[in-house]
């Protein structure tokens, strides 16, 4: 499985994806596979994570996460596949900016007791920039 | 608004670290007597200076060390912890 060289970089997997989320811990998310090819040995823990898991679309999706979080992610460059671990609303959430056809498009994972909280003030507060 | 550098993060607003606690050297039970113990254990000195601290960044569950004057309110480095601070 490849593994990206820093930390706060992530890498595509055949169905998924592999984020590198600090010096020694990483995210996989994708098929079944995945699991079996990840690598192993001592000091190795596989995880299994129930993170709540989104994909935020939208023109101004820059402009709720300013609303709702100290990371200015229009000064990261989404080539370079960055990988932000940042408070939104108060909740630790990791984050992966990107694009698609032009516009903002972000996959988000925090804490699934707070998925519902979560995306209910993601939501609410969207509403006001209307 | 107040900013800390996470060594592996970089630069975030405060409220996204949480305070570990000074690292101070624990003298060694076996050897220590009662008074020196319940030093270690129960007091902590509040003069100003530098102070080496624990903080994580909670986000990323990141724990490093913070070397801090107090007395400035300056955070001077921050590096992650190598078995020795």
């Amino acid at each position: 499985m490849p593994v990206p060289e820093t930390p706060n970089q992530w890498l595509p997997l055949e169905g998924g994806l592999i984020a590198r989320l600090g010096v020694t811990e990483f995210l996989v998310e994708g098929p079944a596979s995945a699991k079996l090819d990840a690598p192993s040995g001592h000091g190795v823990y596989p995880v299994l994570r129930q993170d709540t898991a989104l994909v935020l679309r939208g023109a101004r999706l820059n402009d709720l996460l300013l609303e709702t979080c100290s990371v200015n992610f229009l000064a990261l460059d989404p080539g370079a596949r960055p990988v932000v671990l940042t408070s939104i609303v108060g909740v630790g959430a990791t984050v992966i900016p990107g694009e698609d056809a032009g516009t903002p498009c972000y996959r988000l994972w925090c804490d699934s007791t707070y998925g519902d909280w979560f995306l209910q003030t993601l939501t609410g507060v969207a509403g006001e920039l209307i | 608004m107040k900013i800390m550098t996470c060594p592996i993060n970089g630069p975030r607003v405060i409220s996204e670290f949480a305070y570990g606690g000074e690292i101070r050297p624990m003298p060694d039970p076996a050897m220590a007597t009662d008074d020196q113990w319940a030093d270690y254990v129960f007091n902590r000195t509040g003069a100003p200076g530098v102070k080496k601290e624990w903080w994580c960044h909670t986000p990323s569950n990141t724990w490093f060390v913070a070397e801090r004057d107090t007395e400035r309110d300056i955070i001077q480095r921050t590096y992650l912890y190598a078995g020795d601070v």
